[in-house]
Order: structure tokens, then sequence, then C-alpha cells
């Protein structure tokens, strides 16, 4: 008996009123009085926390605002060199595609010999239409030879000097074309005209042609070389007790952003105007 | 002679201007005539006495190079400056108005200059047509560029005159 003795007694009563507060504890019988202790603590934390932060930013910002306009600056000027040399990059892609699609013309019609040229000027009176290119004479540019691109027919040399050549596009309103309708298998006039379009002319009443057809250099004259591409039909308009058709010409080379042509430096232009007689002759 | 050499200098970028930006700026088939207000708003300078060397000499400068036949961009720059000239006297108090009456008036010689020349030739080129499609848009192009080019030539002019001195 000597077990039960006072001071064990008071031992297991205090281990029995321990568990029995902490299994109270656990089963959350204690919550709401835990949060009526606790929340005030954890507001006074809350609130003494909020003002450290904003205290200590404060004093530490204007050094990380200093660092991060820096950075800033400094990625800003990184930015810009890399743009810069995103333009530089992106024009010569620009030049290459230009150069690669005149050489691919030249393969495709290597019959002819081609000097590249660059479109330096254009013809100051509104009246006409002409561009002016860098390679002359020197280069052996000669008057009359045909001027092409990649896409088709662009014109022919009108006058030449050492270094730079004008060439008179198809067209300016004094320009005349002897082409041929592939589908139609007639040749006919293309002419330009004072806004810059193009039309057919002297076509055949009977002749029957279609939007779309394809139009090309018949070689007749001897100003152009036959077979080059210049447009295609938009429109036929027939008018009535007119002696020919005409029609609307979408040329296949836009002539306000040509930049680079080709020059072919092999065809002989022949000169057939003083086999034409004069009107009263 | 200062005069002379920066009139060339002058007209040398601004026909450089011409040919490679503001040819290619077109309003319907209407392109600015820099050139032509170049000269327009030189001559009507006061202190500029002599514009019709430099007027000639321009003239045959676009003459070369343009496609125009028979000279006519010298006709026309000397008959837009001879209109300059007569209208310098007439309305010397508001330079503006002078210029932007020379460049209207300028504007259309110089056209009716180009179109009966290309007529002469054989150019199949109608005066209705021009007057809607490359008259008017050339003449709305050329007083839009009137001012700011007048504005340029008095800098220029100022910059180069010598220095008055009262004694």
């Amino acid at each position: 008996m000597k077990f039960l003795n006072s001071k064990n007694i008071r031992t297991i009563i205090i281990f029995v009123v321990v568990g029995g507060l902490l299994f109270l504890a656990l089963s959350g019988y204690f919550t709401p009085l835990f949060n009526l202790s606790v929340n005030p603590l954890i507001s006074l934390q809350s609130w003494l926390s909020t003002r450290y932060i904003s205290a200590r930013d404060l004093l530490t910002t204007p050094r990380d605002m200093t660092v991060l306009r820096e950075q800033n600056a400094l990625l800003e000027s990184q930015l810009t060199q890399l743009q810069t040399q995103l333009i530089v990059m992106e024009e010569r892609l620009g030049e290459a595609q230009v150069c690669f699609a005149l050489l691919d013309f030249g393969r495709t019609n290597p019959q002819y010999n081609y000097t590249a040229a660059t479109v330096i000027g254009r013809e100051i009176s509104p009246f006409l239409q002409y561009i002016i290119i860098d390679r002359g004479t020197n280069h052996g540019i000669l008057y009359g030879m045909p001027v092409v691109t990649q896409q088709g027919l662009v014109g022919r040399v009108d006058a030449v000097i050492a270094g730079a050549a004008r060439v008179k596009l198809i067209t300016d309103s004094t320009s005349v074309v002897n082409i041929r309708l592939k589908s139609a298998g007639i040749e006919a006039q293309l002419v330009g005209s004072l806004t810059g379009d193009v039309s057919l002319d002297m076509i055949p009443l009977d002749a029957s042609i279609e939007p779309g057809d394809v139009v090309l250099t018949s070689g007749l004259g001897g100003n152009f070389p036959p077979n080059l591409f210049v447009g295609q039909v938009l429109s036929v308009q027939r008018h009535e007790n007119a002696l020919f058709q005409t029609a609307s010409v979408q040329p296949i080379v836009d002539f306000e952003s040509v930049n680079a042509v080709l020059v072919v430096t092999d065809f002989e232009f022949v000169e057939i105007s003083p086999l034409i007689p004069e009107p009263g002759q | 002679m200062i005069y002379h050499l920066t009139c060339a200098l002058s007209v040398l970028i601004v026909f450089i201007l011409q040919t490679t930006v503001f040819s290619q700026t077109r309003l319907v088939s209407g392109t600015a005539d820099i050139i032509l207000l170049f000269l327009a708003a030189w001559s009507l300078q006061e202190s500029v006495k002599n514009s019709w060397f430099c007027t000639f000499a321009t003239g045959l400068l676009v003459s070369y190079v343009s496609a125009m036949p028979f000279y006519a961009p010298l006709i026309a720059y000397l008959g837009v400056v001879g209109i300059s000239k007569s209208l310098q006297r007439r309305v010397w108090r508001s330079p503006l108005l002078a210029m932007i009456l020379v460049v209207l008036l300028g504007t259309f010689l110089q056209h009716a200059i180009y179109i009966v020349i290309l007529q002469i030739t054989r150019a199949p080129i109608s005066w209705l047509e021009s007057l809607d499609h490359v008259i008017l848009p050339s003449a709305l192009l050329n007083l839009i560029f009137s001012i700011p080019i007048y504005a340029v030539v008095r800098d220029i002019v100022k910059r180069v005159s010598p220095q008055e001195v009262e004694v």
C-alpha cells in the first residue's frame, strides 16, 4: 500500500488532469478559448510586421530604385542595339531576297546576259514615267536595252551616261510595246497612260479575250525580246463602231516599289522608225 | 558670290531629294516639285539680287536629267521666277502670300508648258485628264510644302547675308 501514498496520488492526478486537458484541446473544445487569447497576439504581430516592412521599404527603396533604373537603362540600350541590328538584318534580308529573285530569273532565262542595277531616282515631271538606274555605259549599258525584273518587263533604256541610265517604263504615256495574248494567240499593242495604267489596243474585234489572259511580249518591232511576262488582262472594252477592242491590263511589276532591275545586255535593239513612213509621205 | 555658292549647294540637295523622295510621293498622279518651290522662295528673298543665273543653271541641270523634251523644265522655271519677280514688287509686304501665289501660278504655268510641249512631241496627253490627275494634286502638294520650304530658304538667306552694322 506504499504505492498509494499521497505523493503518487498527486502525480497520478496531475497526469490525469494534463491528459484530460490535452484530450479536450485536441478534440477542439478549447478552440474558442485559444482564439480569444491568440487573435489579439496575431493582430498585434501583423500590425507590427506591416509597420516594420513599410519602414524597411522606405529606407531601402531609393537604393533599389537606383539600381533598377540603372538596370532598366542598360536593358533599354541593349534592346535598342538589338532592334537596330534587327532592322539592318531585315534590310539585308530584303536585299538578298531581291538578289536571289533576280538571280533566279537569270537562271530560268539563260538565253540572255543580264546586268543588275539599282533604281536611284525617278523622273521629276509627273507626266512621264521613267526611272534612273545606277549602271551606265561603263557597265555595258546601251540605248534601247530592255529592262526586266524577276517578275516581268519593266521598260527599256532611253538615255545613258557613263555611270547611270534613264529607263522608260512601259507605263509611260508614250510607250508602245508589241505584245501577244497567250491564250487567244493574237497580237496587239500595250500602251501606257498619263496615270500609269496600261491597256491593250489594236485587238481585232473577232478576237476572244477574257480577263486573266496572260500578256507576253511578241518580239515584233525589235524593241523587246519575245515571251517576257507583262501582265494579265483585267477587263475588256468593246465600243460600238470601234475598229478594235481595248482591254485594261494589270502589270505584273509593281512600278511604284521597284528597287532593283536587270538590264538585258545582249539583246540587239533594232531601230525601225526610219522604215515607218511619215503621215503625208 | 556667296549667294551663288549657297544656291548651287542648295539646288543640288533639293535636286537629289526631288528625284529620290518627292518624285515617288504621289497624290493621284501628281507630285510635289520642291525644285520649283526652292526657286520661287529663293527669288522672293529681298537680299537675293540675281536669282536668274541660279534659275538658269537649275533649269539646265533638270533638263539634262529629265526626259522632258526641248528644255521644258528650263523654260518652266524661268517662267516661275518671272512670276515671282513680278509679284515680289506688288506683294512685298506679305512674302508668304506672295509665295503661295507664285507656287499656285507657277505650278499651273509649269504644267501648261509641259503639256503643250508633250503634245507637240505627239504624246497622247489630254488637258482634262491632266488637270484631274496631275495638275490639281501637284498644286495641292506644292502648296502644302511651300510654307516649310519658304521658311528654310529664308533661314538660309538670313544666315549667308552679311550683317548690317549701324554707324
